[in-house]
């Protein structure tokens, strides 16, 4: 497999990611720097995992929603979008691969947690699928956005209206016993499995089994995969 | 029954008018034939863009239809995209690839097979000299070296259809020529070119037929040698000054009708009669001007565009 000839979207953005060296080593330093001091710390199971989430939750909505506003401002996407290949796989493929890498960025601090707070495979396992939906629920959300501008800055006071009720919504913070409709809508956010796995890492058990995590977000990124690849015919327009 | 060929390219009553300014196109047809160059000018904000727009599928069409090779436009977008190779007047491409990897990914885009996508690559770096620099991160490349990516782009997975815009503003001569020969070589193999430029001098080589676009509007239609023809009592005298002065005075010379600037050129639309010549060598030598070289030329597209809209083609000064 040649990435120096990327034949695919998904490889062209990963030797994109890999051919800016300086800001490759940023992107892989700053989680370090950010997840590891946290994790060696004495900090309190909740605040260590809703710190871990916040990190995933940033990481995957810039990802997609900051490489896409850059590709529609410089017209390369719109370029790209005017060959045969199907809209909705290059909108596909611009999820996947930014989950995939977002997630490249944040294995190594997640290992360093896993090493300093062993629990079992099992729980490892489903605490790194859990940030994983958590990326590809953010990188949705990211690409959501670039629907509607082409300006990396508006990408950002975007998701931060639609990422507050959500993060609160999971209990990071707030909401952590929830009752009736704030339960049954905690249920719904991705975000929220990925609190209940790290704060098990961490030491804080919670009602949530290794298998709810493994298979609701499973389900709900899916739903959310496919609804955000929908869009691709407007995200991909020429914009006027 | 008689075989019909259908055009490679077609247009009938294609319209996109902009909500915002409500400019655009309204009711533009024409068609081009497998092999044909045809050419398409008009001055800034005529509708060009636009047009290639609708027609590569970027945006879709309020009115009107268009077929790639018999594909519907705009109910077949996919399969009209994998007919055509287009080159944007502004040429973008992943400023961190290298030219080759920009050039691979377009390639296989359009469906090229691994094996082949290599070696026409090697082969058009090669053919427009950017063999040198094909491994070189494209943000090196000068405004020229992107234009020639994006012909390579344009060309390479071999398209029935070509729709190219401004493909010679910034190109080097030799570069020029270099395109003008594939060009022709392309049109010589059943390629149907649709050339959107204000470059007079490559319409009139290049093109089999050429057309006008004005405010929207298709305003004719024709091979360069008959829409010049068309020009009747019309001489161009082309003044090259040392220094630039005010021309202003030289428009009301009798029999001038219109002065536009063009690089260091002057270059007068007159009326084809006696003394006209030195009545703006003199209106010229009046206003201070130092003429280092004068020629009088027979009328080209420009005039004619000139004479169908009472407007320039390219922007006066």
């Amino acid at each position: 497999m040649r990435f120096d000839r990327p034949d695919a979207y998904w490889k062209k953005d990963v030797a994109l990611f890999f051919s800016r060296r300086f800001a490759l080593f940023l992107k892989m330093l700053y989680p370090l720097a950010i997840i590891v001091p946290v994790a060696a710390s004495g900090m309190p199971a909740k605040y260590a995992a809703a710190v871990i989430g916040i990190v995933a939750v940033m990481a995957g909505t810039f990802g997609a929603g900051e490489s896409l506003t850059i590709d529609l401002n410089d017209g390369i996407l719109v370029r790209v979008a005017l060959t045969p290949l199907s809209p909705y796989r290059i909108v596909f493929e611009v999820l996947a691969v930014n989950a995939v890498l977002d997630l490249v960025q944040l294995l190594p601090a997640l290992l360093v947690v896993y090493l300093l707070h062993p629990v079992s495979l099992l729980w490892v396992l489903a605490a790194t699928l859990a940030v994983f939906a958590t990326l590809v629920t953010a990188n949705c959300i990211g690409i959501f956005i670039a629907n509607f501008t082409s300006s990396p800055a508006d990408v950002l006071l975007y998701a931060t209206a639609i990422l507050f009720p959500l993060i609160y919504v999971s209990g990071f913070f707030r909401n952590q016993h929830p009752t009736g409709i704030m339960e049954t809508l905690r249920g719904f956010v991705p975000f929220a499995y990925t609190d209940d796995a790290l704060k098990t890492v961490f030491g804080l058990s919670t009602d949530t089994t290794p298998l709810e995590i493994l298979v609701y977000p499973t389900i709900i990124c899916a739903v959310l995969a496919f609804a955000v690849c929908l869009t691709a015919p407007r995200l991909l327009s020429q914009r006027l | 029954m008689g075989d019909t060929v259908a055009p490679a390219l077609e247009a009938k009553n294609v319209g996109r008018l902009y909500r915002s300014s409500g400019r655009g196109v309204s009711d533009v047809s024409f068609s081009v034939a497998a092999g044909e160059v045809f050419g398409l000018m008009g001055p800034n904000g005529s509708g060009k863009s636009t047009l290639l727009r609708v027609l590569s599928t970027a945006m879709a069409a309020d009115a009107g239809s268009f077929r790639v090779g018999g594909v519907d436009g705009l109910k077949e977008t996919r399969k009209v995209r994998a007919r055509l190779g287009l080159m944007m007047d502004r040429p973008t491409h992943y400023n961190d690839l290298t030219g080759m990897a920009n050039a691979y990914f377009f390639a296989r885009a359009y469906g090229m097979d691994e094996g082949k996508a290599g070696g026409v690559l090697a082969e058009l770096f090669d053919y427009f000299d950017l063999a040198e620099y094909r491994d070189d991160k494209v943000k090196t490349y000068s405004y020229g070296m992107g234009k020639k990516l994006a012909l390579i782009e344009a060309l390479a997975h071999g398209p029935e259809v070509l729709l190219l815009d401004e493909p010679s503003l910034g190109l080097d001569y030799t570069s020029q020529l270099a395109y003008q020969r594939r060009i022709r070589e392309l049109s010589e193999d059943g390629v149907a070119v649709l050339l959107a430029s204000n470059q007079v001098d490559e319409v009139e080589s290049l093109c089999d037929r050429a057309a006008f676009l004005h405010r929207g509007k298709l305003v004719a239609e024709g091979t360069p040698e008959d829409l010049i023809s068309s020009v009747q009592g019309v001489t161009r005298i082309v003044a090259t000054l040392r220094n630039p002065v005010e021309y202003g005075p030289v428009a009301v010379v009798e029999g001038v009708q219109r002065i536009v600037p063009e690089g260091s050129d002057l270059v007068f639309h007159c009326d084809e009669r006696p003394g006209v010549v030195a009545g703006v060598v003199a209106g010229i030598v009046h206003a201070g001007g130092d003429i280092v070289n004068l020629s009088v030329e027979r009328p080209n597209l420009e005039d004619v565009f000139v004479k169908l809209t009472g407007e320039a083609l390219r922007d006066e000064v």
